[in-house]
């Protein structure tokens, strides 16, 4: 079935797709749509879920832990002020290993006050322990949820996801979306199992008692493993996903022209389309120009990052986000710290899309220009470009 | 004053009926709770003369092992109820939530058992500061939600278990290590937040306080609490703390006493907002006599003794317009 639907809607289908079983939400802009349609889903009884209508994203989130240890597959979703409210139970949820699955509908943070788009949110919790699938277009917005449940659930991972997609950009622009078979998803995603933490008086268990620090660094270290076991298994999905499904996302990152490329731009979200469009004209006219699109925030997929990477003379970061104490955005250091010692790349950062601010084809085209440029003089200068501000340079 | 000015015949037939009905359940629920099965592990670390830890070992009695139990950060928690490493305190599934999702949390767990068609009692057993400061909110939420989960809070007026600080249950002038004593600063400079008469006005379909003096009264209130199954529950529990509030450990039972012959902490149970007594305090005593029973208070004057006298009559003729 196809349908025009914005992304909002398109995480809706892909939520009721995957059947889950308790849904909490607190509406806050610009999320609001998508749980509006899952409730209109419930009250049609198309979906057949437990709506928990809670007064605050902390509560939505806690609400979805009760409910993941009496054993329910579950969703919330939430942007910006919300994810920052949510933060507590956000850690818990992945240190209690629950395979919650929630959409961040990425916003930028205040102040100033703002409530447009930005990955601000979702990349001040990259280190909280869930994984972070950071999506294109509102195709992938539904094909990801779906994934998102299969990966979280498997054994060898049991950890939340999160799917981002970019605020207005895709949660409120409209795109054509194909609806998979319900009967496909449920052979492709089998029921939840979840037995490493339960609260049941059939079978009585203490769970998270206090624990000493000795003991808790084995949980940490887990964890670790199963964000590690989770490289592995999102390519394995991803790849049945693509023979079931028809659709196929490169699992954690996706080379646009990277085979030839001297220059290479690395993107994440929304922009990542525009970029494709950008990076074609450019080859059009000689330069050897390819793409990284970055899917998977977290775990950090630093290996195939340093495979693509390796050959690449200058590397250009876009990142809608700015680590404040690092003076660059996050990406593009995390980028060069997985480089680090393999090879050395000139590198060369670029803020953009901060706050709604829309990053054009027009100001891709002088990314690529610059990076073209520092190429021919083998010199980086400016380590960090501001959008807006710094154009001239 | 105190509202009990019946006249002499009227009281003794209310005497005559107490003696009759109420007097009779006492013994019914005595005997019938008292040799089920403690589900809390005799280990656990509680102080001497524990008013919370009697509360929970009782409640337990009552609801039974069909129950999930969640222990938020606090005495009990503390004390190891939840358990440490790979030791539990208690012989039922039992949950640390954060000290201020309680409410959320079990909502969560309520609707996942009732959507498999599962009877389980889902029980929170949290101090005041997770019920009245930090976690009120989600409280509240899932109060209006009609979540039907049963609320239990321990009330020892502050947070004993990180070292006696000031919550928002905490009563007018009481010593806490955060609302010091001087010349100039007399202890809380508020009144304490009236919770069970706040959860009352969500109207529940239950609501109770009760006291570790009256077990019998506390034994009935749980029962018809797990009755409940179109709403949240909520029971305010008095469980005086000899170490935070500097008395005894073996006049617990003493004080808690005390508090309810002084109206200072009276019994009374709400249905769906409807207040009704179930405690008559035939010879009310003045709340002086349970005030110098209490270390926290030992800095006051008579003039503040009067004070506060003011305050629990206040709050008590305040209890009488509602109930009816």
């Amino acid at each position: 079935m196809i349908k025009v639907v914005d992304g909002n809607q398109a995480a809706a289908y892909g939520v009721k797709l995957s059947k889950p079983d308790i849904i909490a939400t607190y509406p806050i802009t610009p999320q609001t749509p998508l749980v509006e349609y899952l409730a209109t889903m419930v009250a049609r009884k198309e979906l057949d879920a437990e709506m928990v209508e809670v007064e605050s994203e902390h509560s939505a989130l806690s609400a979805l832990h009760g409910a993941a240890l009496a054993g329910a597959r579950t969703f919330t979703a939430t942007s910006s002020q919300g994810l920052a409210l949510m933060y507590e139970p956000y850690f818990r949820t992945s240190t209690l290993r629950l395979p919650v699955v929630m959409c961040i509908v990425t916003r930028e943070m205040i102040s100033p006050q703002t409530v447009w788009s930005g990955h601000q949110d979702a990349i001040t919790v990259r280190d909280a322990g869930w994984i972070q699938i950071f999506v294109e277009r509102n195709q992938e917005v539904l094909d990801a949820i779906i994934q998102a449940y299969r990966l979280a659930e498997d054994k060898r991972v049991m950890l939340p996801v999160n799917v981002c997609l970019d605020g207005f950009y895709l949660s409120h622009l409209i795109e054509r979306v194909e609806i998979p078979e319900q009967k496909d998803v449920d052979e492709f995603l089998p029921p939840l199992e979840l037995n490493h933490i339960k609260l049941d008086p059939d079978d009585p268990i203490s769970v998270d008692p206090l624990t000493p620090g000795n003991l808790l660094t084995h949980y940490r270290k887990k964890h670790i493993e199963g964000l590690e076991n989770a490289k592995d298994i999102i390519e394995r999905i991803d790849a049945e996903f693509g023979q079931v499904f028809g659709r196929y996302y490169h699992g954690k990152v996706e080379p646009y022209l990277m085979q030839d490329a001297n220059i290479a731009l690395v993107a994440m979200g929304s922009m990542t389309g525009a970029a494709r469009i950008v990076v074609n004209e450019a080859r059009k006219m000689g330069l050897k120009v390819g793409l990284i699109k970055l899917r998977m925030f977290r775990p950090f997929p630093k290996e195939e990052l340093r495979e693509l990477l390796k050959d690449v003379d200058v590397v250009g970061v876009i990142d809608k986000n700015v680590s404040f104490g690092f003076s660059s955005g996050t990406v593009f250091y995390e980028l060069k710290s997985a480089l680090f010692s393999y090879h050395e790349p000139l590198m060369v950062n670029f803020i953009a899309g901060l706050g709604g601010a829309d990053i054009t084809k027009d100001y891709l085209r002088f990314i690529i220009n610059y990076l073209e440029k520092i190429r021919q003089s083998q010199k980086v200068g400016r380590e960090v470009v501001w959008m807006d501000i710094d154009r001239e340079v | 004053m105190d509202g009990h000015r019946q006249g002499g015949i009227m009281k003794s037939i209310d005497k005559l009926k107490w003696l009759l009905t109420e007097r009779h359940s006492i013994k019914n629920a005595e005997t019938e709770v008292r040799d089920r099965e403690d589900l809390l592990s005799p280990g656990i670390s509680a102080c001497l003369g524990c008013g919370a830890e009697l509360g929970l070992r009782i409640a337990l009695k009552v609801l039974g092992r069909n129950t999930v139990l969640a222990i938020p950060p606090g005495c009990m928690g503390g004390v190891g109820v939840v358990g440490y490493g790979p030791t539990t305190g208690a012989k039922i599934p039992v949950f640390f939530p954060l000290l201020d999702n309680i409410a959320s949390m079990l909502s969560g767990i309520k609707r996942q058992y009732n959507r498999k068609g599962k009877k389980v009692h889902v029980l929170a057993y949290a101090g005041d500061g997770g019920t009245a400061d930090v976690g009120f909110q989600s409280l509240s939420g899932a109060a209006e939600r009609g979540e039907s989960i049963i609320y239990i809070c321990y009330d020892n007026e502050g947070y004993m278990n990180t070292g006696i600080q000031r919550s928002g249950t905490t009563p007018y002038k009481a010593w806490t290590t955060t609302t010091p004593v001087s010349n100039s600063y007399r202890g809380k400079p508020q009144a304490n937040k009236y919770m069970a008469l706040i959860m009352a006005m969500h109207e529940l379909p239950y609501v109770a306080t009760a006291s570790i003096a009256y077990v019998e009264d506390y034994i009935n209130k749980l029962k018809k609490a797990a009755e409940v199954e179109d709403g949240l529950s909520y029971i305010h529990l008095f469980t005086p703390c000899p170490v935070g509030w500097k008395f005894p450990p073996d006049k617990t039972i003493e004080v808690a006493r005390l508090a309810v012959e002084t109206n200072f902490f009276p019994l009374w149970e709400a249905e769906y907002g409807k207040i009704r007594f179930t405690k008559r305090i035939w010879f009310k005593k003045p709340v002086k006599d349970y005030l110098k029973a209490v270390g926290k208070y030992s800095h006051l004057t008579e003039d503040e003794i009067r004070e506060i006298q003011q305050v629990v009559d206040n709050r008590y003729r305040l209890l009488k317009s509602l109930a009816k």
